[in-house]
């Protein structure tokens, strides 16, 4: 086995927080009386991720995702528990640890928009103590693999959403780092943009072994790079395991999409009870769209069952889509922690 | 892992400053149309109106403002504004906007101290502003010889710009201290603004502070502003001489290590409350 890098042992976080109050009253008791609430981010947590995983975070938003991210990388302090990594209590790292990491957050860009990146780079080269020809070798590779080579020495400013984060993407592994956070890295970008950036994590972990952890609201993010899944809602773990476990599930459910003629009556609720036969779902309901999920074994009796009750132009059925399960557990209908 | 050369604290922190340096440098140069006008004529209207304002109250050949006569009033004022362009301000630091922002607590997972990518700022911004000043002194001297301020000495000369630089050091800290109020107040600029406006009626920009009523003046004395700029001037001009000079210096010192301990005591605490904070 390999070496546990970050270990998350019954970790908690809360913070306080105060509730406004309007008006020039509340002004004044805004600046004496505040009123305090406590808000828990995170709770019970528990998570071991070894040299080489490639982690998926995902969960709701609000759901702990990048608090989760700050107490392991260091940035804050957990309430309770222990948040660990490389050994060390991640709020105390040293600088010979601090190294060894990097985060990339992708609403939140550290390169400087006034100047081109290499500029960036170089700065980071010194704070990271790199060798010269190891600097120039390495963001050269990387401005390669990325298809950005000839846009190093321009603003940033002037390079578009995709470029800029490739450039995000290349700070952060400058310094070859053993365990890389990123936060949204492909949020807001094309698709183009998100597969090459999707391709290069997944070559630099398979070849480099950096352990990398990945939150993302897209599902194709997750399904083209991680092996391993952490779900968080409210706070908690609620699935941590291979996806390989998770997408069994999908085969286990069939996704039918039913589109209704103009003529066919629409979904009734009281018909929610004839639904338990064929252990299904009513997942979402538009005017002339149905969609269903369906244990794999009931779809032989459940589409005659539709073709009875509607009058319908087209009908498909298809494995159930990743997010559908997640959105499930996301909901609370499943849970596989 | 990037291959690590044993290098010392000091001399890493050392490196990292001239490196700091040179980006900000570029940061504040690259791509800024009309960024040598912008310094040039920037803080130049208000000493321009100040003489006009002096020629009025300085009519006459024996008037006199607290033993300034005109000519010297405006070698004066010409010195003061030219120092007061070299002392750090509000608008050379983004801090505050990079803790609203959470930009900061990235730097919490870099080996690197944040003080130091500020200081470089602090360098850059004293860099760039003594050229401008050398500039406008260079133009000042051609075109308004029998006006421009001329050193007492080289001496004096010395003394007034090692005085500036520590002051500039000392607003460099102020400007760093109220801008990290941001971890705890959610307008810093109007705090910054006011602080600006303390800061030029005790440095003595508009008013000499010799020319102000003792009691004011004495205390004014205490205070880095003074011996940032007010001081300075009067030092290159021959009113003040080398004991005065000393004084400054152990003021400044004084000054800087006390500012100093509170900006660590500060960005601590902020800082805990920040990430405690979840942010």
């Amino acid at each position: 086995m390999s070496e546990v890098l970050i270990e998350v042992r019954g970790a908690g976080k809360r913070f306080r927080t105060w509730k406004r109050r309007e008006g020039v009253r509340g002004f004044f008791a805004n600046l004496f009386a505040r009123e305090w609430t406590e808000v828990t981010a995170l709770e019970g947590i528990e998570l071991e991720i070894r040299r080489g995983e490639f982690v998926g975070l995902i969960g709701a938003n609000g759901a702990g995702k990048t608090t989760l991210l700050k107490c392991v990388s260091g940035i804050t302090p957990v309430s309770s528990g222990s948040a660990r990594m490389f050994g060390c209590d991640s709020f105390e790292l040293r600088d010979e640890h601090k190294r060894r990491l990097s985060m990339v957050m992708g609403q939140r860009s550290q390169l400087w928009w006034d100047l081109p990146a290499i500029d960036s780079f170089r700065l980071l080269r010194e704070i990271y103590s790199i060798p010269k020809s190891d600097f120039d070798a390495r963001v050269a590779a990387a401005a390669e693999r990325l298809a950005v080579g000839d846009k190093l020495e321009r603003q940033l400013r002037n390079l578009s959403l995709g470029e800029r984060m490739k450039m995000e993407i290349i700070g952060a592994f400058l310094h070859e780092p053993d365990v890389v956070f990123l936060d949204e890295p492909t949020i807001g970008l094309d698709l183009v943009s998100r597969e090459t950036i999707r391709r290069y994590l997944v070559e630099i972990n398979r070849a480099r072994g950096v352990t990398i952890v990945l939150t993302s609201h897209d599902m194709e993010d997750i399904e083209e790079t991680c092996r391993r899944l952490v779900i968080l809602r409210q706070g908690r773990v609620l699935f941590d395991g291979g996806l390989v476990d998770l997408k069994a599930r999908v085969y286990e459910r069939r996704a039918i999409e039913v589109h209704l003629e103009a003529s066919s009556p629409g979904w009734d609720p009281a018909w929610e009870p004839l639904l338990a036969p064929f252990d299904a779902r009513l997942e979402r309901a538009a005017p002339l769209t149905l969609l269903f999920s369906v244990s794999a074994p009931a779809v032989q009796r459940f589409v005659p069952f539709l073709f009875e009750r509607f009058a319908i132009r087209d009908l498909s059925i298809e494995h159930h889509p990743l997010d559908m399960i997640i959105r499930q557990i996301f909901q609370g209908r499943e849970s596989g922690a | 892992m990037s291959s690590l050369a044993p290098v010392h604290p000091l001399v890493r922190d050392l490196r990292l400053l001239g490196v700091a340096f040179g980006y900000e440098l570029r940061k504040v140069t690259a791509w800024r149309a009309g960024f040598v006008v912008r310094e040039l004529m920037r803080s130049l209207w208000r000493p321009l109106v100040m003489i006009f304002v002096y020629r009025a109250i300085l009519a006459t050949p024996d008037a006199r403002v607290g033993g300034f006569d005109f000519p010297t009033m405006v070698a004066y004022l010409i010195l003061a504004a030219s120092f007061e362009k070299l002392l750090f301000h509000q608008r050379g630091l983004d801090l505050a906007d990079q803790i609203f922002q959470g930009y900061v607590t990235k730097y919490l997972t870099m080996p690197v101290r944040f003080f130091v990518l500020a200081l470089g700022r602090f360098v850059q911004h004293v860099a760039v502003q003594a050229s401008v000043v050398a500039i406008l002194w260079i133009a000042g001297w051609a075109l308004f010889p029998q006006w421009w301020p001329r050193p007492a000495s080289a001496s004096a000369a010395l003394q007034a710009f090692g005085l500036v630089l520590l002051g500039s050091y000392c607003a460099f800290l102020v400007c760093f201290l109220v801008n990290v109020l941001a971890f705890w107040l959610e307008v810093v600029w109007t705090l910054s603004a006011m602080a600006s406006f303390v800061f030029s009626f005790a440095a003595g920009v508009l008013v000499p502070v010799s020319a102000m009523p003792d009691g004011l003046a004495g205390t004014l004395r205490w205070l880095f502003p003074y011996w940032a700029v007010s001081a300075p001037g009067e030092l290159f001009l021959g009113r003040l001489g080398t004991p005065d000079f000393v004084r400054g210096v152990l003021v400044l010192l004084a000054w800087i290590v006390a500012l100093e301990l509170l900006r660590q005591f500060l960005w601590r605490r902020g800082l805990r409350r920040h990430v405690g904070a979840g942010a």
